[in-house]
C-alpha cells in the first residue's frame, strides 16, 4: 500500500484522488469478475441460452 | 508469495459471501416488494382480461368415425412485459413461494424464477417454462431435486390458480430444448443447474395441469392428440 502511494504521481491531495479511483474501478472489476464466476456456479437455470 | 495467498484467499471469501449471502439479500428484498404489490396488479390484470371463451372440442372416442363435440370454457391469457411480475408460485413440499416474472435474462433471474416470453403463460395450452436460480439469488430452486412425480406445483396468475401435477424429471444438457417443446394439454416445465453449485447440467420438472381455469379444456386438448396419434 505503501509502494502503491509513492508510485502514484502529483501532490498528497490528487493521490488521494488517484487512489480512489484506482479503489473504485478495482470493485468495479471485482464485481464483474464475481458475476462472471457466479454464472459459472450458477447461471440461473435457463436451457439453450 | 505469503501475500499472494492471503489476497488469493480473501478474494475467494468475498466471492462466496458475495455470490451465497449478498445476492440472497439482494434477492429478498426484491421478492418482498413483488410480493407486497403482486396481489394488486394480479387483480388489475384480472379486471382486464377478456370474457371466457366456448370453444368446441372434438374428441373422437373409441370409434374414430363418430367424433363427440364437447364445448367447454377457456381463459386466454397473455404475458405481461419483460421484468414484471406474472404471478406467484408455490411447492408446498420444498418451501417454495416465490413472485415469478416475465424473462429469462440475468436482471430478471436476479428477482425470482423468471417464465420464457415466447412459451405460453402458466395454464394456458402449451408448455409454459420457468427457470431459476439453484444456490444465488435467493436460491428458489435449491431443493428441486426433492420433488417426486406426483408432488403438486400451484401457480397463480391473473386468470386464477392452476395446480399442476409432476410427470417427468429429467436432468438434460443446458442446450437439450426439447424439454421446452410444445406439448398437447397444458404443462409447466420448471428448469435450474445441476448439481448444486455447478452449471454444468439442467434439473428439469415438467408437469400438467389437473386444476384450474383451463383444466378441462387442457385435458380434451390431450386427449384429441393422443387420439390423433393413435389413429
Amino acid at each position: 500500500m505503501r509502494r502503491l502511494w509513492r508510485a502514484l504521481p502529483g501532490p498528497a491531495p490528487l493521490r488521494a484522488l488517484e487512489l480512489l479511483v484506482l479503489a473504485a474501478v478495482a470493485l468495479v472489476a471485482l464485481f464483474f469478475l464475481f458475476e462472471w464466476a457466479g454464472g459459472l456456479l450458477d447461471s440461473g437455470g435457463v436451457i439453450g441460452a | 508469495m505469503g501475500w499472494a495467498l492471503i489476497v488469493g484467499a480473501c478474494l475467494v471469501l468475498a466471492f462466496l459471501g458475495y455470490q451465497l449471502y449478498i445476492t440472497d439479500l439482494l434477492n429478498d428484498r426484491v421478492q418482498a416488494e413483488a410480493m407486497a404489490s403482486l396481489d394488486a396488479e394480479l387483480a388489475e390484470r384480472r379486471s382486464q382480461l377478456p370474457e371466457p371463451e366456448e370453444v368446441p372440442v372434438t374428441v373422437p372416442e373409441e370409434e374414430p368415425e363418430t367424433p363427440a363435440f364437447v364445448r367447454t370454457s377457456f381463459v386466454p391469457e397473455a404475458g405481461v412485459p419483460e421484468g414484471e411480475a406474472l404471478g406467484r408460485m408455490t411447492i408446498e413440499k420444498i418451501g417454495v413461494d416465490e413472485v415469478v416474472f416475465e424473462g429469462v435474462d440475468s436482471d430478471t433471474l436476479k428477482k425470482g424464477p423468471g417464465h420464457m416470453p415466447w412459451t405460453p403463460v402458466p395454464g394456458q395450452p402449451g408448455n409454459a417454462v420457468i427457470s431459476g436460480h439453484r444456490t444465488t439469488y435467493g436460491r428458489p430452486f435449491y431443493d428441486l431435486d426433492q420433488l417426486e412425480v406426483g408432488d403438486e406445483i400451484h401457480v397463480e396468475t391473473a386468470v386464477g390458480e392452476h395446480v399442476f401435477e409432476i410427470r417427468e424429471i429429467h436432468i438434460v444438457e443446458p442446450d437439450d430444448v426439447w424439454v421446452t417443446e410444445e406439448k398437447p394439454g397444458a404443462w409447466l416445465t420448471l428448469t435450474t443447474c445441476h448439481p448444486h453449485f455447478s452449471a454444468r447440467e439442467r434439473l428439469v420438472v415438467q408437469a400438467e395441469l389437473v386444476q384450474g381455469p383451463n383444466a378441462e379444456y387442457a385435458s380434451l386438448l390431450a386427449s384429441q392428440a393422443e387420439a390423433e396419434q393413435d389413429a
